[in-house]
């Protein structure tokens, strides 16, 4: 183990100080976090708590009805991250869709999806659009690029989201912080700087090994303090203005609007949507879609867990009807969701 | 929420850079980064660069110990 | 290059079958066991036999480090191997897509010869279907083979005992990587090769080492990470590698990251995880380093009579985690 590796150790695993209540807001850092065993390491008095930071988690079932109503109605060709296929919507998930032919292709960037339109001329091409402002970015490139195209068989079913307003509506639930590293290479880092300064602390994480000890280390030692802080700890990687490009397109394509984020309900100003001089690529107007309410299953408890009111094994289904391989709720899907998580890596508490 | 990847530009064409992750190559979008050569180390997610990285994990969380005294 | 192909006639029965028999098979598999008889007859010896077979549907049929037919003779010579038998005698069943191109099945089956030569096991009948188009995806081959088992040497997936050390045979993941990057247009380039590969000598070199083997199993589908969680059930008892020590190449490596897979869960075609006693591991070790297929082979973790059932993990920060669960199908994750 490196010299750094022992030394954030030794600063985490000897706090003695009040209940310390951390929430890793990204999903990857979730997913890293377990892998890491960082959570077995911890002393009682610190507690790590996944938040809301796996797009495909906070995602409501209405946006897979959508997407499978477009596969399996509109026989529309879906282009999506592998993340969404096996995500339960109200009667079918993706992958229910595919096995009854419907056409849905993994991609791993929606700039591929463009080329995936241009190869199927005869189809509309629909990329499902979910992520926060790190995935944003290609996106609006890809709608951009079709305009300069001339695309007319692609469009886009979109569900992003941004986190600012998240963190207003979640600031009582955590003690600090852990700032998704990525988010805030798009982004900078004035929206956590006025956070300390409402006294919402927290720290912007990097994701390998020595980076997420690191972050831990310094919450720890500023949270001795007594005092509301803010530290970038990925400063390889997050720069004070983030990256000026990447929210320049992002606000050239699309326009902040409400957004419904599973588990905690309708936060405004946390979504996007396409602008009206892109609205040829939104596949809600283009293909002028019905109003789709999906219903989730009411014995899943994915909202509270997302909002740290729960654990995952305090819910009913977890573990039992709701596995990876039978999911209940999309924090059991991704790799990133905590109940997925907590289940892979066998916590119990 | 969002899986990156450092890589090492190896190429640049009109906005498109090559990155290579220890052997894996994928042609990923440089437009939203400026300056950027090859030799260079990014952020890849989702196929574009977000990032470029300027130093490496271990120099970094050794400033950040060191400001803890 | 011809233009033949495979029409239903070849499947008919009558003389268009007959010619594909004598151009193709009998041409590659010619053995004077090969029967035209409706069954081989053959002399197995006096001790016992083992016997297995497996279906293979790989999609795409040729990719890096092989193709269908290399792989279809592997996957059953691996089978027995594992069980400590060596591959006698076998036989395949090919299900063929109407108009799949003559020289692409003359290149499988070729493929088939080599690697059958290179064992030393004998094709000894065949069967062949012609399916119409669209109702099956080119190619598929079903193996069955059988083996003499080694005299004073066994093992099964119930054998590991705490305190033995794990061993893979090489480094993990290969195959898998390969085909997903051959199967998803995800756009990424890595210069990996499937490390399909017969490992009947690998075998026989362990056990001229070491009779002392308790497990020997093949990782295909769903990886090592799949076969650990297999073993440490069959055999009651706790797992623990240790995350530093499992060799991954390193662009396998690189796949894995763009991707957020883990290649202990992706398919192996050619690594075995061999299960020993600890003071056996380093001579197995010194062994498997001068194969063939087998110089990454590598000790990586042990039997613990703890979390009885799972598989733990020391991580590079020094702490313990258990290694998630395999589960369905591997999709990428990016977002």
């Amino acid at each position: 183990m490196s010299e750094i590796m022992q030394r954030t150790r030794e600063i985490i695993e000897s706090y003695n100080g009040p209940k310390l209540r951390i929430m890793e807001v990204c999903g990857t850092h979730t997913h890293e976090i377990f892998r890491l065993g960082i959570r077995n390491i911890l002393p009682e008095n610190i507690e790590l708590i996944s938040g809301p930071g796996c797009p495909v988690c906070v995602t409501p079932v209405d946006f897979i009805d959508e997407a499978v109503y477009l596969a399996l109605e509109r026989n529309a060709l879906i282009c999506t991250f592998g993340d969404l296929i096996r995500v339960p919507g109200t009667k079918k998930s993706l992958a229910d869709a595919r096995s009854e032919g419907a056409t849905i292709k993994i991609v791993y960037t929606a700039l591929d999806a463009i080329k995936v339109a241009q190869e199927n001329p005869d189809r509309e091409v629909v990329f499902l659009s979910v992520g926060f402002e790190t995935t944003t970015p290609a996106v609006c490139l890809a709608i951009k690029n079709a305009k300069k195209l001339g695309i007319k068989n692609f469009s886009v079913l979109t569900a992003n989201k941004t986190m600012p307003a998240a963190y207003q509506a979640l600031k009582l639930s955590a003690d600090a912080f852990l700032y998704p590293g990525h988010v805030n290479a798009i982004t900078g880092v004035k929206v956590c700087e006025d956070l300390a300064e409402q006294g919402v602390s927290g720290v912007v994480a990097g994701f390998t090994a020595k980076e997420l000890l690191t972050a831990i280390a310094v919450i720890v030692e500023n949270a001795k303090k007594g005092k509301p802080y803010f530290v970038n700890c990925y400063p390889r990687v997050v720069k004070e203005q983030g990256n000026p490009s990447a929210v320049k397109v992002m606000e050239e394509v699309i326009e902040p609007c409400d957004s419904i984020w599973r588990g905690l309900g309708v936060i405004p100003n946390s979504g996007l949507k396409i602008r009206e001089e892109y609205k040829e690529y939104d596949v809600r107007v283009k293909l002028d879609m019905p109003l789709i309410q999906g219903k989730p299953n009411p014995a899943c408890r994915c909202g509270d867990v997302l909002q740290g009111k729960c654990k995952p094994c305090d819910c009913k289904v977890f573990g039992k009807v709701c596995t990876p391989l039978h999911p209940v709720g999309a924090c059991m899907v991704s790799n990133e969701g905590a109940c997925s998580a907590y289940y892979q890596y066998g916590r119990k508490d | 929420m969002c899986v990156g990847l450092a890589a090492k530009v190896v190429g640049l064409k009109d906005g498109m850079a090559l990155v290579d992750a220890s052997g894996a190559k994928r042609e990923v979008s440089a437009e939203l980064l400026e300056d950027v050569e090859p030799g260079d180390y990014v952020m890849v997610h989702a196929g574009i660069a977000i990032a470029k990285i300027t130093s490496d994990d271990e120099e970094e969380t050794d400033g950040l110990l060191g400001l803890l005294g | 290059m011809s233009n033949k192909k495979v029409t239903l006639a070849h499947g008919a029965g009558g003389k268009q079958t007959a010619e594909l028999i004598e151009s193709v098979f009998k041409h590659h598999f010619a053995n004077p066991e090969f029967t035209p008889d409706d069954a081989a007859v053959l002399n197995v010896g006096t001790g016992k036999i083992a016997m297995s077979t497996d279906g293979f549907i790989v999609s795409p049929y040729k990719f890096n480090g092989g193709n269908i037919g290399k792989l279809s003779i592997c996957g059953t010579v691996n089978d027995l191997s594992c069980m400590g038998a060596k591959p006698l005698y076998m036989t395949c069943s090919f299900i063929l897509e109407e108009g799949f191109d003559f020289d692409e099945l003359e290149e499988i089956v070729a493929a088939m010869e080599k690697t059958a030569n290179e064992v030393g096991v004998r094709i000894v009948a065949g069967d062949t279907k012609v399916a119409g188009k669209g109702q099956v995806d080119k190619v598929f081959i079903t193996t069955t083979g059988i083996g003499s088992l080694t005299e004073g040497f066994s093992t099964s997936g119930a054998f590991a005992k705490p305190g033995d050390a794990i061993l893979v045979t090489g480094d993990v993941g290969r195959h898998g990587c390969t085909i997903l990057l051959a199967r998803e247009d995800l756009g990424i380039e890595a210069d990996i090769k499937s490390d399909c590969a017969p490992l009947w000598h690998t075998v026989e070199s362990m056990i001229n080492t070491t009779k002392d083997i308790h497990v020997i199993r093949d990782a295909t589908r769903g990886g090592v990470g799949t076969v650990l969680y297999e073993i440490a059930a069959e055999s009651n008892v706790g797992i623990r590698l240790n995350s530093q020590d499992i060799p991954v190449d390193p662009a396998v490596k690189g796949v894995c990251g763009m991707l957020g897979l883990d290649p202990l869960y992706l398919a192996n075609e050619g690594t075995m995880v061999v299960i020993a006693p600890k003071e056996q591991a380093q001579a197995l070790l010194n062994t498997l380093k001068q194969g063939k297929y087998t110089k990454n082979a590598a000790i990586i973790g042990e039997i613990t009579d703890e979390m009885v059932g799972k598989v733990m993990m020391t991580t590079e920060i020094g702490s313990q985690t258990l290694l998630p669960q395999p589960g369905g199908e591997l999709l990428p994750r990016i977002c």
